[in-house]
């Protein structure tokens, strides 16, 4: 009853403001919503993709990306325990089609693929199944599914142009699937082709991705495992289906990781906002407050009627979040199933996000839950209201001396322990809990040093305008408990921007570095349109092509793709270490250059990345074992390199070992090094003509490659700078919030000044100083905590995220132009509680007198 | 039953199943051949009587559970120039290598999957094997007339050692010239496949059927196969039958 009747009456004279808080919390659970459900998505997806695809297939040889020679299968057809065994190719090719994008294309072979997989033909297709000789004596047949084909005005007998390895053909459908099993893979974007013609159309010679098994009746799945396992050695992973998903999640594990910060983040946002409404809510009804305690009203009830109105708008709030978090989670599960293809090369076809109730109702109850938490303080301060004070304007908002001890205490506590973590905590419980505290620390301390630094600018402010500088320095020390609230929030963002801008410049400085170093050829020439990707090959033969034109210095023929490490997907690259050797002069994060060039040139040891090393917690002098066809490789780690090729971790190893052990030939990138005086453009323009005639290849100049680094770069910190944007509004919020709540206890003092013959423009310019102030002294602490939480930031980066030990490196630049912008939007917050100043009615200011 | 009684149906049904075999032991004797050469047309005939022609040349050498076969399509264009090469082994199941001229690749059938369709026919890729009387064992199921001739029904189940998608046939062998006048294939006890053999001939004094009818009893479809310009113990050579020569198109 309290409620409805004093929040309503309250609810409706400040609509915009619950608007705002509603808004709020529907952002933060919308967030957190679209991030799940997109989330999820991708990787429904994918697994759909992976079931679609298996069929009846129970268990998967395979040796990563880089497949295997043909021989392995009948070593597996021989194995007693195997029902049926087939070869499979997967490649996401262009499709040539408009809008189309990617065709995933199952090479399979038809004479023996059916005992495994269900292939629902249209009913006049069906003779297909049963005769697939055509089918098998035209390289170019395909089938597609019935969605596909009708997305496209396609029919049997219609062409379509493919991207192959000898560049565009067109294929004629032979078949077409109805919609279910097969078909429903990569959202119906899916064709079958013969898998030795899909060998030829990606130039990968005579190998296997991998071989779809099914055992015999009554072998178990464990039994079919040992019996594959025994038979091919270590060299081969033997995994079900499913485990594909494991891999993909895997390799998702970092950006899920982003998504979930992001998540966090906007519910922190939502809590913020509505903290700030409650408080702005409690100052101005304080007077409320006290005449309800003067009534006989209890704590109890005062808590509960600020709560129930948290919880209202947590509810409302959470549920409009939670719907318009679905509305966007498929556009944002679109957009990260791009970034996975271009970022990683997996192939991906997020085609919905669908409304799990479960995670919707979640979302909601996130929502409200984070609402009630945020009102929790002011609901306590609106409790602990004294009726006698509530009607003493002002007294409130002053700290006794007992007050600032106890915090200072509390904060240096605090800070001591953070630092114990720090140095003596081996565990991440104990790193988190450090940094926690050592924000709790800064929070403490908030109050004391921001009255300490409201007193070291009375005198700059008082030079700038006696009058107004004065007064609103002294705003600022009567009130500490408003200025500190302020501070702290202003504080708080501009740390997490300075850690969050800080750990991106490191990234990008490094990413600048390596790209400096590492990839300094002047032309790349791939059969790949990007660099990133792995899915066509060309033979060796033509880097000897291309270094026998006029004009090239030197090719480095380089093979990369994912193998299976220990039970993720890592990157192999393997080139021609001792040619890298002359060009590529990298800083070496363990070892000497120079040595881990010759001794993995020799084909004795293997470099990797930092994070590889790093995220498995080995160090050089280290022996790994890594799978190869042929067994298992061990080599000693002679070095660790920063490479930002793989987010998992980078293995570079020599191109003789990778021949000997993977019995492959082809390369996916072929460095080109110019003679001096040669021109890029003439040579490109000699690559294409003499050795791109009939095959599949791109040229791209250095600075092509570069730039596509950074573009994928930005769109990695896409999400980050996003996070900027709303710390930074956040601040603005707070300081908004603040000189609302300010006015709102200065009325009878603006009152006072107007009446005494003050003027109008000298109450604004009082606001506006105020308001800088405020945003100055955020500014300072905010930069002073930044610095504490840019630490912790990259030690996350470090442990956590990608195994990176980035160089600690404050933002200048960054903190440089985040000051006019924070004082810029303290000034802009300022002006509507400038303007509330002066325009109201003075009468009601003095009513008290 | 008396132990007499057991003795003497025990003895009875050892003398059946030595005739039994005796008499497939014959069958096979009598078509023996050193070598074999023809042209095939295969007409599909499925369940809604749509027809499907196609053109092969058949080419073996050796016979019977050590033989070697080459079959090339030549009809329709669109297939011409595929083939299939087959290693029957005494002792274990066939094996077979597909060439596709257009990919310039051959590729392996595996044992699991000859129970697949030979290329839309009625045939299975295990009924192109040849069946060697030592693969299997026999029983006398006694003696009916099919489609006019008086034959000897015979059970043939197929031993350990050779992998089968049947578990057992029946057998009707003319008694006239010892020719096969059908084969049931059977699945548990469900009769799957149905070979006729028709149009028997001597060709070069070795009775043979020109014309095999084979009815997949599942699906209700026929193929025909006809043999035509048939001979035996034609000159061919070792060389010929070998994966290079697949690649060849020899």
């Amino acid at each position: 009853m309290l409620l409805a009747r004093l929040s309503w009456a309250y609810l409706k004279k400040h609509r915009l403001r619950w608007a705002l808080t509603i808004g709020g919390v529907a952002l933060g659970v919308a967030v957190l919503v679209a991030m799940r459900l997109a989330n999820q998505a991708v990787v429904a997806s994918f697994h759909r993709t992976v079931e679609g695809i298996a069929g009846r297939t129970q268990l998967q040889v395979h040796a990563g990306d880089l497949g295997f020679p043909e021989e392995v299968l009948e070593r597996v057809q021989a194995i007693p325990e195997v029902a049926a065994a087939a070869p499979v190719i997967e490649a996401a090719l262009d499709t040539g089609l408009p809008g189309q994008g990617h065709l995933l294309v199952v090479g399979v072979d038809m004479t023996g693929d059916r005992s495994l997989r269900d292939y629902q033909f249209e009913s006049a297709e069906e003779a297909l199944l049963e005769d697939p000789l055509v089918f098998l004596a035209q390289p170019d047949s395909l089938i597609v599914t019935r969605e596909f084909a009708e997305r496209n005005g396609l029919r049997v007998g219609s062409r379509i142009p493919l991207g192959t390895a000898a560049g565009l053909r067109w294929f004629t459908i032979r078949g077409i699937m109805r919609p279910g099993g097969l078909s429903q893979a990569f959202g119906g974007n899916l064709a079958v082709m013969d898998v030795y013609s899909l060998q030829h159309v990606l130039g990968r010679g005579r190998r296997f991705d991998r071989i779809d098994v099914a055992l015999r009746e009554g072998i178990t799945l464990e039994e079919g495992q040992e019996a594959l396992r025994r038979a091919l050695g270590p060299g081969f992973e033997v995994e079900p289906p499913s485990a594909r998903g494991r891999h993909f999640e895997a390799i998702l594990r970092s950006f899920s990781l982003t998504l979930n910060i992001t998540s966090v983040f906007a519910v922190l946002v939502g809590m913020f906002l509505i903290y700030n409404s409650f408080s702005v809510a409690v100052a101005q009804r304080r007077t409320e407050i006290g005449i309800l305690r003067a009534l006989g009203a209890n704590r109890g009830q005062i808590r509960r009627l600020f709560l129930g109105e948290a919880a209202v708008a947590g509810l409302i709030g959470s549920g409009a979040g939670a719907l318009a978090g679905w509305a966007m989670a498929r556009w944002v599960a679109g957009y990260v199933g791009r970034l996975m293809q271009e970022v990683y090369g997996v192939a991906q076809s997020v085609e919905s996000a669908s409304a799990e109730p479960g995670l919707l109702a979640a979302g909601t109850g996130v929502g409200v839950l984070a609402s009630l938490v945020a009102a929790w303080v002011p609901a306590g301060a609106a409790a602990r209201v004294d009726p006698v004070q509530a009607l003493q304007k002002g007294r409130h908002q002053v700290l006794s001396a007992g007050e600032y001890r106890r915090r200072g205490w509390l904060a240096a506590a605090s800070a001591c322990a953070a630092a114990l973590l720090l140095a003596r905590g081996r565990s991440l419980g104990s790193f988190y809990a450090g940094y926690v505290l050592a924000i709790l620390a800064a929070l403490w301390w908030t109050p004391a040093l921001s009255r300490w630094l409201a007193r070291a600018s009375r005198p700059l402010l008082a030079w700038l305008r006696p009058v107004e500088g004065a007064l609103a320095a002294d705003s600022l020390l009567q009130a500490p408990r408003r200025t500190s609230a302020t501070v702290a929030a202003v504080m708080l963002s501009l740390a997490m921007v300075i850690g969050f801008g800080g750990v991106a410049r490191a990234i990008y400085e490094s990413l600048v570095e390596w790209v400096s170093t590492t990839l300094n050829p002047d032309l790349f020439v791939t059969p790949n349109a990007q660099i990133a990707s792995r899915t066509y090959v060309v033979p060796a033969e033509l880097g000897a092509e291309i270094e026998r034109l006029p004009g090239v210095r030197q090719v480095q023929l380089v093979r990369s793709a994912r193998i299976p490490y220990q039970g993720a997907p890592v990157l192999l690259v393997a080139a021609e270490v001792a040619k890298l050797a002359e060009t590529v002069h990298r800083r070496p994060v363990e070892g000497d250059l120079e040595e881990m060039y010759r001794r993995t040139a020799a084909g004795e040891a293997t470099i990797v990345s930092e994070s590889f090393a790093r995220l498995r917690g080995l160090r050089k002098g280290d022996s790994i074992e890594l799978p190869a066809p042929k067994g298992l490789l061990r080599l000693e780690i002679a070095g660790i390199v920063r490479d930002y090729s793989d987010q998992q971790g980078t293995l570079l190893i020599d191109r003789a070992v990778y021949r000997d052990w993977w019995g492959d030939e082809s390369v996916n990138v072929i460095r080109v090094y110019l003679a001096p005086g040669a021109q890029a453009a003439e040579v490109k323009r000699e690559i294409l003509e003499r050795c791109g005639r009939g095959r599949r290849l791109f040229v791209l100049a250095n600075e092509e490659v570069r730039r596509y680094i950074f573009r994928l770069a930005d769109q990695w910190f896409g999400m980050t700078y996003n996070q900027i944007a709303v710390a930074i509004l956040v601040a603005v919020l707070g300081i908004v919030n603040t000189l609302t709540v300010s006015i709102t206890d200065r009325r009878r003092e603006f009152g006072l000044l107007l009446a005494v013959g003050g003027l109008r423009p000298q109450v604004r310019r009082t606001v506006w100083m105020e308001a800088v102030a405020i945003g100055g002294i955020g500014f300072l602490l905010g930069l002073g905590l930044g610095a504490v939480s840019l630490y912790y930031s990259l030690e996350m980066t470090r442990r956590d995220l990608a195994g990176l030990s980035l160089e600690y490196a404050f933002p200048l630049e960054l903190a440089a132009w985040l000051a006019p912008v924070i004082l810029g939007a303290a000034f802009l917050a300022g002006l509507g509680p400038a303007e509330a100043a002066v325009r109201g009615s003075l009468v009601e200011a003095l009513e008290y007198e | 039953m008396s132990r007499t009684a057991l003795f003497a149906w025990a003895v009875a049904g050892a003398l059946w199943a030595q005739e039994a075999r005796q008499i497939v032991e014959e069958a096979q004797r009598r078509s023996r051949a050193d070598s074999e050469r023809y042209q095939g047309t295969l007409e599909v005939i499925d369940a809604r009587g749509r027809r499907n022609l196609k053109r092969w040349t058949y080419q073996r050498l050796g016979s019977h559970g050590n033989s070697k076969a080459i079959i090339r399509f030549t009809d329709p264009p669109e297939v011409r120039g595929v083939a299939l090469l087959i290693l029957n082994h005494p002792e274990r199941a066939s094996d077979q290598w597909m060439w596709t001229p257009a990919t310039q690749r051959e590729r392996r059938i595996a044992i699991q999957d000859r129970s697949t369709r030979f290329f839309g026919t009625d045939f299975s890729f295990e009924d192109l094997e040849e069946r060697d009387v030592n693969q299997y064992e026999y029983r006398m199921m006694g003696e009916e007339t099919i489609e006019g001739a008086p034959c000897w029904k015979i059970e043939s189940r197929p031993r350990k050692t050779r992998a089968s998608q049947y578990s057992h046939s029946l057998l009707w062998i003319r008694k006239e010239n010892y020719t096969l006048a059908r084969i049931e294939n059977y699945v548990g006890r469900e009769p799957v496949r149905r070979a006729n053999y028709r149009e028997v001939q001597n060709v070069q004094g070795i009775w043979t059927p020109r014309l095999i009818e084979m009815h997949d009893l599942r699906r209700n479809s026929r193929t025909l196969l006809r043999l035509e310009r048939l001979e035996y113990n034609v000159p061919l050579k070792e060389s010929e039958f070998t994966l290079q020569a697949l690649r060849r198109g020899s």
